[in-house]
């Protein structure tokens, strides 16, 4: 049975994959942080005046870009950093 | 019965719905210049201008059995009711337990109305048009207070409620003493009930309220002032509880120019020292600049907590006060009295 040693290449990898994961995972929570309360204020108003549903839809996206920042970076680490360093 | 204490701390996120809800609902209320517009209508057409507003179904409906002035007497207190109805529905946990606690002075006013019409010897229909089921008791149990015979009776009825000790000295002459003690014991209650937890929304709440019942007694100095009466009997009409009620106290049977004069440096001065001058005849004039006050210090303060009881404070004072500007007008309409009197009475934040 083959002996598998663990190289420095490997934790690095390891890590930048944990890394790429806690980018994206945290901003999504921040993300739905920010968006409950936007969210329940949205449909506050849209109770009252069904016209803003568009305008509160829009509001209510806003944090989602975070996500997008943390996606990208986690794109970044898996795929644009990774082939140079192993 | 003991008073519920506010259970837990409250999460600034729980108000996103209903203070998202009431700024929608403060968009629909009568605009201020309106009230001018409304004061060269008549009767009729004012109903047909509330009829396009959020007042429409209450119109409709009631226009089957009321017509002119009573119609709208009736429509506003029913939407009063309904909308503050409304907020408590809409709400859950910490704030509809403040909301509901303000709201309770709605059944220190029906409370007060049945107790004046018994004095006055005025029928059930007659009180029922007064009363507004927007606390906690509701409309049946009201109805059924109405229909006792006496004073009296009421007041047995009420024994073992949260009431009771404010009622227990009514000494068959005059209902003064106990109005005043409903009243102070309404702002005990919810200090014994919102004060003391560290709930950030009930200390809002209680600053608000500070500031109301500061404004309150103010506007009592200044009647009991300007009639002359003496010390001590106005230091009984004061509420305690409030942030300048040593100061008020001290003020208390001052001759009136000298009380104008110490009343110079406090924040509500500006909005009254054009007109607080001692030869003033008017106290009203006065009392409706310190009302709207009152109403922008509301808004004001909700500018610093946008996500706390304040905002649906704001709403529910502005609205109370639109219910009652539209009455003033119908009612000052009716009686034939001129527009500049009817317009110091309006107040407009």
């Amino acid at each position: 049975m083959a002996v598998e040693t663990i190289t420095d290449g490997g934790i690095l990898y390891g890590l930048i994959a944990v890394g790429a994961g806690l980018a994206t995972g945290l901003a999504g929570i921040g993300a739905g942080v920010g968006e409950q309360g936007i969210g329940a204020a949205v449909v506050g108003v849209v109770a009252e005046e069904p016209g803003f549903l568009g305008k509160g839809l829009f509001l209510m996206l806003l944090p989602e870009t975070l996500i997008i920042f943390g996606l990208a970076v986690s794109l970044i680490l898996m795929f644009a950093w990774t082939p140079f360093l192993v | 019965m003991p008073v519920l204490r506010l259970p837990k701390f409250g999460k600034p996120v729980k108000y996103a719905y209903i203070t998202g809800r009431v700024r929608a609902m403060k968009t629909k209320l009568i605009p201020g210049e309106m009230y001018q517009r409304m004061m060269a209508m008549d009767v009729s057409e004012i109903a047909r201008y509330l009829e396009e507003t959020q007042y429409k179904d209450e119109i409709d409906t009631l226009s089957k059995d009321y017509s002119g002035t009573e119609l709208i007497e009736h429509a506003t207190f029913a939407n009063l009711a309904k909308i503050y109805g409304k907020l408590l529905a809409v709400s859950i946990d910490e704030p509809s337990f403040l909301i509901l606690e303000y709201l309770r002075r709605w059944d220190i006013w029906n409370i007060k109305t049945i107790l004046r019409g018994k004095f006055y010897g005025a029928d059930e229909t007659e009180i029922a048009k007064y009363l507004v089921p927007a606390g906690e008791l509701n409309m049946e149990y009201l109805s059924e207070l109405a229909k006792k015979e006496s004073i009296q009776e009421v007041i047995s009825a009420l024994e073992g409620s949260d009431l009771a000790p404010a009622l227990a000295n009514y000494d068959g002459k005059s209902l003064a003493p106990i109005e005043n003690a409903l009243d102070k014991l309404y702002y005990f209650r919810m200090e014994r009930a919102v004060g003391g937890t560290l709930s950030v929304g009930g200390g809002l709440l209680l600053k608000y309220v500070r500031k109301e019942i500061d404004i309150k007694n103010l506007i009592t100095l200044f009647r009991m002032n300007k009639a002359g009466v003496e010390a001590s009997i106005i230091q009984e009409n004061l509420i305690p509880g409030g942030k300048l009620y040593e100061d008020l106290n001290r003020l208390a049977g001052q001759p009136f120019g000298e009380f104008l004069r110490s009343l110079e440096g406090y924040p509500f001065w500006s909005s009254i020292s054009d007109i607080a001058t001692p030869d003033i005849e008017a106290i009203s004039r006065v009392e409706a600049r310190l009302k709207a006050y009152l109403i922008r210090y509301a808004w004001a303060l909700s500018n610093y907590h946008p996500l706390s009881i304040l905002p649906v404070l704001g709403y529910m004072v502005s609205k109370e006060t639109e219910v009652s500007n539209i009455r003033k007008i119908v009612r000052g309409k009716e009686a034939g009295l001129p527009a500049e009197l009817i317009e110091e009475q309006v107040v407009v934040a």
